[in-house]
This record gives structure tokens, sequence and C-alpha cells, in this order.
């Protein structure tokens, strides 16, 4: 069902599209898309994490949004937090929902489709270069019919004052939603900038979220790039950012998911120059039957590099959760220094964990480290609580509270940091 | 003697041999080359086997034929052709020489390093030996010790007519003939291997040890081993040697299967150091080993210790079931590589009983363009309560072009179970070299030290006199490997 919609979606766009090199590269996307499929688990990539539950469902793209949006804004976690927001519902951009604050004009925060008319030289130079198309069949089917997306340009030696929020809605209030935004960051040089991406969801239909990001980072420029995902409801997201960096620059990257259906999250690092230090966080709370799949890829391609990498999960109920972590260290990448680690709990008999941390190396001169832990709560610091008085359901509340809010913290805005604490606690 | 000429005399040995063996020796024969159901039926007549077994080759061969060679592994190497592989050939009788002084001097060096006995120096070559200390002997008393005990311990092809209930009950119990690729292949053709059945509450008296196994000393291509260690019992087996091992055949295929019931323990221990090509990376043996045993029992337990500097590609997974409460699986592996040399191994641990137990140490170690890969499994069933696992391993890498790499699956369905995984990827310090060199060790001495320190975990779990010469292994498969 699905790939019929896509398939006549795109024969719609096809007819009434206008020449030029964009709409090759959509060609090329769908022939992409056409050839290889959905993926299905004899893919080593997607061994755990089945789709096949989303084929037979009738998605469809729409821009229709409903009253219930707006509300559901004001209650969201941003709604106090001074920032510039981006709001686009079902992969449209909404103008009135969003409010950019950002006073210095050489800054560029909009949408994709403004900036590749408005901004043609920079999109030209960095659309589609960062996340392939070849062998991620997803990525081509978001390339070939992607809506719209946040466009953020940050010129040489500039920095954006406020955070950048960029707030994915679905609204599956009338019908089963399938929504392809697409996203391009570029900091220059020097720039530095913080930016949100967060999902969230209304209605009583079953949605389907498609993202892809592309991020390039130009030398010594600091990004800071959070995921906050909180999709309720019947609602699948497959979300793939690819993050090229170049010398020493500096990104600090977290990841927070919280809900949905089923979440596929694909984040992959890539440095191309000398001296990056990179810092990848993640939270994954999973509860009923959920099931979220976090494959990280960090790749160095260039001597002198750091990353440092930290997922922890939290498996409730019948929920199942997936870990893929690969640091590949490529040939003359000398002095690289890689650290993964992958912490988890089993609160349920039924909820399972699949992980699987893995390196690959072809220079000698490095020191990396990975390891994954499968567990329940440490006795000790139980019994440390318990012997000063504090009942079992409270010292486990405290204690899981600990675990999760370690990677919260890491997120450099204290009142977003707050309000996720208090979040992670109700959810616990 | 120039080396030249020390060449031509080998070369006209073993021309001479060879020619030998083909115009008197007029009973051993050999299948047409190439693998068919009449090769099958072929072998199986051969060894005069009963018609189940023969049905057993013949269903393993009808399903490798539906199967592909696997692809996932994370090397490649050129296609192995079937047709153009002998499967049977009937021991052959192997070249006689007089004296060690008709042997390679390369490998006598070896040997020397190693410290291996000059008795054993004379087996290894093919000397003719002194019939006082001729291993036959010793291994007669060993036999008559072993029989006393009831402990069953003969070539395979042996045990089908001699234990037939034994063999027909456990062959391919473990290692089902369909399990894979390599696995179908050596059911269907398997040439022989060992069989060993200790019986209810015997410790075995003694290590056992292909060495020690006069009918089957030429380790065949195809091999097959299975060992039942029955409730409360206890058997250590040994398998390989430390000495390098020549051998005509590119591929080797074998299936090793291990049963414990309740108590006994199996402790299996492997040194392989096949041909590894040359250092170009021509030649040198493939290594494609089905491994797994099953803790059936309760408490009962299977202890793989592998140390693994030969052959051109290793690629294998000693795995356990852990099938019985509180049954426990352990894994110690050791896998040099240098040159062009590639290896893939790792283990698969399977928690399916109630407190079980696992712990894997894995240590690698790559030198020159070679690749190391330690892939391993460690899946714990929804039932398997409270079960444990402890996952350790660290990769060296000497020279800039080798690579380390790591592939754990962890699989938990259970929230009772506990399962810690750590890896680590490191060189040899500049320091550690330095304060050896410092104190008058050269570097390649160095080396060697400070790998058998890295090492040294899985060094102490085998047995004692194949420990020391393990570790002088590795200094001699490192060779070469600086400057």
């Amino acid at each position: 069902m699905l790939l019929e919609n896509i398939k006549s979606e795109y024969n719609q766009y096809k007819n009434q599209a206008e020449e030029s090199a964009f709409f090759q590269l959509r060609e090329k996307a769908f022939a992409e898309f056409d050839k290889s499929g959905f993926p299905t688990i004899k893919n080593e990539e997607w061994k755990y994490t089945n789709l096949k539950s989303i084929f037979d469902k009738n998605f469809k793209s729409t821009c229709v949004s409903s009253a219930s949006v707006k509300n559901l804004l004001v209650d969201s976690l941003f709604n106090s937090i001074k920032a510039n927001k981006l709001v686009f519902v079902n992969g449209s951009f909404n103008p009135e929902l969003s409010s950019i604050i950002e006073k210095d004009s050489a800054i560029v925060i909009s949408n994709l489709a403004k900036a590749r008319k408005e901004n043609t030289i920079v999109f030209d130079a960095h659309f589609g270069n960062y996340a392939k198309i070849e062998n991620e069949s997803l990525n081509a089917m978001n390339t070939a019919l992607m809506s719209d997306g946040a466009f953020v340009y940050v010129p040489s030696n500039k920095k954006v004052e406020n955070p950048i929020i960029i707030i994915n809605v679905v609204d599956a209030n009338d019908m089963n939603v399938l929504s392809q935004p697409r996203n391009l960051i570029i900091l220059e040089k020097n720039a530095e900038a913080c930016i949100v991406e967060s999902y969230i969801s209304v209605g009583v239909n079953a949605s389907f979220i498609n993202v892809v990001n592309e991020i390039y980072v130009n030398e010594n420029a600091h990004l800071e790039h959070y995921k906050i995902q909180q999709q309720t409801g019947e609602s699948y997201q497959n979300n793939y950012t690819q993050i090229f960096q170049e010398a020493n620059t500096n990104i600090n990257q977290v990841t927070l998911t919280l809900d949905g259906t089923m979440v596929r999250n694909n984040l992959h690092f890539y440095m191309n120059g000398k001296n990056c230090d990179t810092l990848l966080y993640g939270l994954y709370i999973t509860e009923g039957s959920n099931h979220i799949d976090n494959h990280t890829r960090v790749d160095h391609a260039m001597p002198n590099c750091q990353s440092n990498e930290l997922y922890k999960g939290i498996m409730k109920d019948k929920s199942t959760a997936v870990f893929n972590g690969k640091i590949m260290v490529h040939l003359d990448a000398q002095k690289t220094n890689a650290y993964q680690r992958n912490q988890n709990v089993l609160l349920d008999p039924e909820a399972s964990i699949n992980t699987k941390p893995q390196l690959e190396i072809f220079a000698d001169d490095v020191k990396c480290t990975h390891g994954a832990t499968i567990g329940q709560l440490d006795e000790e610091p139980m019994f440390y609580l318990r012997s000063r008085g504090i009942p079992e359901d409270v010292a486990r509340k405290m204690l899981l509270n600990a675990f999760a809010d370690d990677i919260a913290e890491k997120i450099k805005i204290p009142e977003l940091v707050g309000l996720l604490e208090q979040l992670i606690e109700e959810k616990l | 003697m120039s080396e030249n000429q020390e060449v031509d005399i080998i070369d006209e040995v073993i021309s001479q041999d060879y020619k030998y063996g083909f115009s008197t020796d007029i009973e051993m024969e050999t299948a047409p080359m190439g693998l068919s159901e009449e090769i099958v039926r072929f072998i199986s007549a051969k060894k005069n086997e009963p018609e189940w077994l023969l049905e057993w080759r013949l269903k393993a061969y009808r399903y490798w034929l539906t199967l592909k060679e696997p692809t996932w592994q994370n090397f490649r190497y050129p296609k192995v052709n079937y047709q153009d592989i002998i499967f049977y050939a009937a021991p052959k009788q192997k070249i006689t020489l007089d004296s060690l002084d008709q042997v390679d001097p390369e490998l006598l060096k070896t040997f020397e390093k190693l410290g291996i006995s000059l008795t054993e120096q004379k087996r290894l070559t093919g000397v003719a030996v002194d019939a006082v200390f001729d291993s036959v002997s010793i291994a007669t008393t060993f036999k008559d010790q072993l029989k006393e005990k009831g402990v069953i311990f003969c070539a395979i092809s042996e045990a089908v007519h001699e234990h037939p209930e034994l063999v027909r009950k456990y062959l391919g119990s473990v290692v089902p003939a369909t399990d894979n690729y390599y696995a179908a292949l050596n059911s269907a053709v398997f040439s022989d291997g060992s069989f060993v059945y200790i019986p209810k509450g015997v410790r075995c008296p003694m290590e056992l040890s292909t060495y020690f196994r006069i009918n089957a000393e030429n380790t065949g291509q195809f091999e097959r081993t299975l060992i039942i260690a029955d409730d409360n019992s206890y058997v250590s087996y040994l398998e390989g040697c430390t000495a390098p091992m020549r051998d005509e055949n590119q591929l080797h295929a074998a299936v090793v299967e291990l049963v414990t019931h309740d108590h006994a323990e199996i402790k299996y221990s492997t040194v392989q150091n096949w041909y590894p090509g040359d250092k170009e990376g021509k030649g040198g043996i493939y290594n494609f080993v089905t491994k797994r045993g099953i803790c059936e029992g309760s408490h009962s337990k299977i202890s793989w210790t592998q140390v693994e500097t030969g052959s051109a590609i290793t690629w294998k997974y000693p795995s356990c079931i852990l099938k019985g409460d509180y049954s426990t699986g352990e894994f110690f592996s050791v896998a040099v590589t240098n040159n062009h040399q590639l290896a893939d191994t790792g283990t698969k641990m399977v928690h399916i009983g109630k407190h079980t137990k696992s712990r894997i140490v894995s240590k690698g170690i790559s030198a020159g363009k070679s690749h190391n890969t330690y892939r391993g499994l460690v899946k714990v069933n929804k039932k398997a309560e409270k079960s444990r696992n402890h996952t350790q391993c660290d990769s060296m890498l000497i020279g800039d072009r080798s690579g380390a790499h790591t592939f754990p699956y962890i699989e938990v369905n259970n929230n009772t179970s506990q399962v810690e995984h750590e890896a680590s990827t490191s060189k040899i310090g500049e320091d550690q070299l330095f304060y050896c060199n410092q104190r008058g060790i050269g570097t390649e001495e160095a080396i060697g030290l400070i790998v058998n320190g890295f090492c040294k975990e899985v060094l102490n779990q085998l047995p004692m006199e194949f420990a020391v010469e393990a570790q002088k292994l590795l200094a001699v498969s490192l060779e070469g490997s600086v400057g």
C-alpha cells in the first residue's frame, strides 16, 4: 500500500516538475528507491528492526493542519523558551506558528523551499552531498519526495544568539500521514549555533515520518545539536542525520527518544579534517510494545580526532530497543581517540535489548574502547538508600532518574534541561 | 651444503617417494576429482559404513547443493572450486627421511625456537624415529590406561563400527548437517576424526590429544570430532600442535561437536599453526571450522581455548549452547595475524538454562598487512533467568597497515540477566618498548615479551607444556613485523 502511494505521488510530482538539476537529483533518487525498495530484516543494518508493519498502511502526504496543532505547541516543551522557532506541520512550513528573533540579517534561518530560490549558491553547494542515497533507500525516498524543511546558514565568524528550534508536528487527525521533512544546516568557519530538532504529534491516526538531516560544519565551527523525539500515538519515524565535519570542529550531539511506536535513528559523523572533537549522547526510554533503534556511525577519516559516545537505555513492559554503534578508523587516521559506551537497564521480564557496538580500525596508533552493559540497577546504591530509610520504590525512582538525567544534562539550554528532567521523571 | 643443493635433495626425495607411492601401493585409492553423489557414496563405501550413515551423508550433500557460500564475513577470498578437490584419498604414506640433516633448515630453526624435543622434531618432519622412542609404543601404554577407565578414544570411523549406538545418537546433534555451508559439506564428505566418550563419573587420567591417536595421524581436510562427557566426568582435549604444519590442502572445513551431561566438563584446547602463505600472501590454508558444544546437563561446563597463529584465513566461532541450568561456557582466544593473514573469529554463547554463566576473553594481535576480527554473539533467552556474561576483547595493532575489528552482537531478552562487554584497541606503547630497549632487550624480543604479557590471561588456560610452547610460538609468528 505504502509503496503504491509513494509511486503515484512521485508520478504526480514528475508530471508537473520543471527540468532542473534538482529534478535530476530527484529522478536519480527515485530510481534508486525503486531499485532497492524498503529495507528488510535480511539487510544486516536492519536485522533487528522490521518495517513490515508500516508497508500495508495507507500513509499519504498532506498539508492539512488542524487547530489542535496550536494547542499542542502551547503545551510543548519549548513554549517558554526564548528561541528561533521553525514549525513544520506534516512536513510543510507554517510561517504563522514560526518566529525568528535573530537580528543579524547575514544569518539565514528559513525553510528549504525558500532557500532553494533565494540562497541558490549555498543550496547547490551542499544539498544532497552528505546523505548518500546509494543503498539507503529511505534516504532516496526522502530525496525524491521531500516536502520542505529547515534551512540554516551561519556565515563565517557569526554566532546565532538564541537556539534554533525546528519543530516537526505530525497532525494525524484526518488520515494516516506520511511526512518527509528535509533539513539542511550549514555552519561556516568559526561559526557557532545551537540547533534543536523536535518531533511531536497529535491525532488518532497513524503517522510515518521519514526525515533526512544534512549538516555541514566548516573549520573551527562549534555546533550544539539536540534531537528530542516525543511522538505519541501510532507513530513511526526514520531519522537520518549526516554530519560532515571539517578540521578543528567541535560538536555536542544529544538524542533523546522518549516516545514513538517505532523509531529508527541513523546518526552519522564524518571527520574530514584534523583535530575534530565530537561528543554523542543518547537516551532512550521505551514502554508498551515500542521499538527504538539507534544506529550511530563515526568515521575517523583524519588523524588527531576524538570522539566520545555514551548511549543509555531504559526498557519497560514488552518494549525492545536496539543499539548499533560503529566506530570506523580509516587508514592513516593516526592518534585517534574513540570511546563508546552503551548502558541498558531492563525493567520488565518481557523487555529486550539488542546491542552491537562495533569497532573497525585500520590505523595502528589509536586508542579505541567500547563497552556495553545490560542489567538491572546496581544493588549497592540501592542498599545505601534503603539503609537510610528510603522506601524501595522511591529509591528505585531516584536511581533511574539519576541514570537518565546524566544524558539530559548534556543539553546546554538550562530551562530545557529542567523541563526534560521533569518529563523523564513522569515517564519513569 | 648450499641452500640450492639442499632444496634439490629435498625435491629429489619428495619426487622419489611420490613415484614410489603410486607404483607399489596398489591398494591406495583416490577418488576422482570433484564432488557428486557418487563421490559421497564412494567415501561411505570405502569406509564400509552402515546404511544410516550413508543416508545421513547424502542428506547433507543434497542440502549443501541448495546452499550458497556465505558472504557476510569481514574478508574476501578467491572462490573455492569444489570440483577441483579430491575428496577422498586413503592416507598417503609420509615421506621418510633418514636424518634431520635432510630437513629444511628453516623448519629446524623454528623447532629450536619453540623448544621442541629432538624426537618430536623427527616425528613432525617425518624422519623415521628410533624404535624405542617410537610414539606408537608410548601411545599403546596410554591406550591401556584409558581402557582400564572405560574411556573410548578412537578414530570416528572405528567408532562407527564399534560403538554405533553412541555415534548415531550424538553425531550431528550439536552441529546438524544442515547447520551451515561448510558443516553441510563436512557432513557429506568427512574423512575421519576423533571420537571420545568419557563414561559416568570418570575423570580422564591424562590430556587427550590427536598426538597419541595412531591410526589417524594425518589430519584430514574434512575432519570430524565428537566428544561426549557423561555425568560427572571430565576430559581435557588438545588439538593441533605448535609446530608449523605443511599441508597440501587449501580448504579445511572441520566440524567439532562437544556434549556434556550433568556436572561434566570438557576442556578443549587448540593450537593452530598451519601454513599461512608467504610474505606476499600467496598460498596458505583456509581454515573454515564449525565448532560447537552443548551443555546438556545441569552444572556442566565447556571451555574453549584457542591459539590461532597459522592459516591464511581463519574463520571460526567455537560456541557454547548453555542448555542445562547452572551450566558454564568459556572461551579464551588468542589470534595472531601477520603479513597478509586474515582472521575472523570469536564465539557464540547462547543462554537457555537458568543461572547460566559465560565468559569470553579474546585477544587479537594484528601485524603487517593482516586483519583480525572478533565477532561474537551473546544471546540470553527469555527463560534464562539470572544468567551472566562477561566479555572482554582486546586488540593490539603492530604496524600502520594492519586492521583490528570488533563486531559483538548482544541480544538480551530477560531482565534478571547481566551482560557486560568491553573492548579496547591499542598499539604497543612506545614507552614500553623504550623501557625494554633501555635494558638491553632488542625491539623484536621486546615485542614478543609485551605480546606475551597481553595474552597471559588466555595462555594460562592452556595445559602446562602447551602453554610454554605457545608463548614461544607467539614471538615466532610476529618475527619480522617490526622495522
